[in-house]
């Protein structure tokens, strides 16, 4: 069942991420040069809507939460390098496989450039373990834990922010 | 975005409040959305094939484990999603090559930049233990601080990337 629901979610996530542009290099482009930010708002609002349905969803149902590790120098380091990639092909590791889907050469490329990162990455990982995973590992730490207060109140709070400053920007930068 | 009425909200957020309920869901189903473990798992199975004794060896594809996992099916998912989408949509079809930087003016200079780049966000999300989808989306949605720190790091880069290119020219 769990092989089936994952299948469901991404034929949904892969309809909706192409119905959004958000496969189309040229928004991400846009997004990064601060010319039109309706990807970047499409993800805040996404993130403020999860965030608080999940908190909600949370006190009356059972929830397959997997909270990440925050190994701080392995996620940032990995975080800063990931920039500098999606600012150059402008596709990240779920939009290319979108891209791909709908017809994009440049998507397929990014793909096996993808491909020829893990393969390095899964072979060079004993080496950069103790430089990258191991240091400042604070563990699966959520900022409600920090805080020491309840999910839903942190949620509704932060995604609140979020939502106010996706209506306090402007989509589109008028240019020159 | 000056009414509340839903048939007034922008396509984008429209979409943005699909894509959070999806999130939301998943997390109820199955596990938090999350796409570029499967870019090495894919690798595993491969080296398997062809070098088993360096696959059976490697400590990454051992944490990571085999293929046949949900998040698999989700990119299975999103190659039939985003078909569907594309050919039912009112939008002009794809285009196979899209330069988005002045020195793009061959497919093969694209081709050089996204190569390059698909390298560096799958290598850089598996340093991190996840990507745009896995640390942003579901992090952030999770409220787990991996997420924010992931986000922090990939703006930082990204604006000012895009920023040099364009300056420079390239």
């Amino acid at each position: 069942m769990p092989l089936f629901y994952g299948l469901l979610v991404g034929v949904a996530m892969g309809w909706i991420l192409q119905r959004a542009r958000a496969s189309s290099p040229a928004m991400i482009a846009k997004a990064l040069r601060l010319e039109d930010l309706t990807i970047i708002k499409f993800m805040a609002l996404t993130i403020a809507v999860g965030m608080v349905l999940t908190a909600g969803l949370a006190l009356v149902a059972p929830m397959h939460f997997d909270i990440k590790p925050t190994y701080a120098v392995g996620v940032l380091v990995g975080g800063l390098v990931f920039g500098v990639g999606f600012a150059l092909g402008g596709y990240c590791p779920g939009t290319c496989i979108v891209g791909a889907a709908e017809g994009r050469r440049d998507a397929v490329v990014t793909i096996i450039g993808g491909l020829f990162g893990a393969l390095v990455f899964t072979l060079t990982f004993d080496a950069l373990k103790p430089i990258l995973i191991t240091p400042l590992d604070f563990g699966r730490i959520t900022l409600p834990e920090l805080l020491h207060l309840p999910r839903l109140l942190v949620a509704v709070v932060v995604g609140a922010v979020f939502v106010a400053v996706v209506r306090w920007l402007p989509t589109v930068r008028r240019v020159g | 975005m000056s009414t509340t009425s839903p048939r007034s909200l922008p396509e984008w957020a429209r979409l943005a409040i699909l894509f959070g309920a999806l999130g939301a869901l998943s997390i109820l189903l199955v596990a938090p959305i999350g796409v570029s473990g499967t870019y090495p798992r894919a690798i595993g199975e491969v080296l398997r094939l062809v070098a088993p004794a360096v696959a059976a060896q490697n400590a990454y594809l051992e944490k990571v484990g085999r293929f046949l996992k949900p998040e698999s099916m989700l990119v299975i998912g999103l190659v039939i999603g985003a078909f569907l989408a594309a050919r039912t949509g009112r939008a002009p079809r794809a285009k196979a090559t899209e330069p988005i930087h002045a020195s793009e003016t061959t497919n093969g200079r694209r081709y050089l930049n996204t190569f390059v780049g698909g390298f560096l966000i799958v290598f850089g999300a598996r340093i991190a233990g996840g990507c745009t989808s896995g640390h942003v989306i579901s992090g952030i949605t999770q409220l787990s601080m991996s997420g924010f720190l992931f986000a922090a790091g990939v703006f930082a880069t990204g604006l000012l990337t895009a920023r040099l290119i364009r300056r420079g020219g390239y």
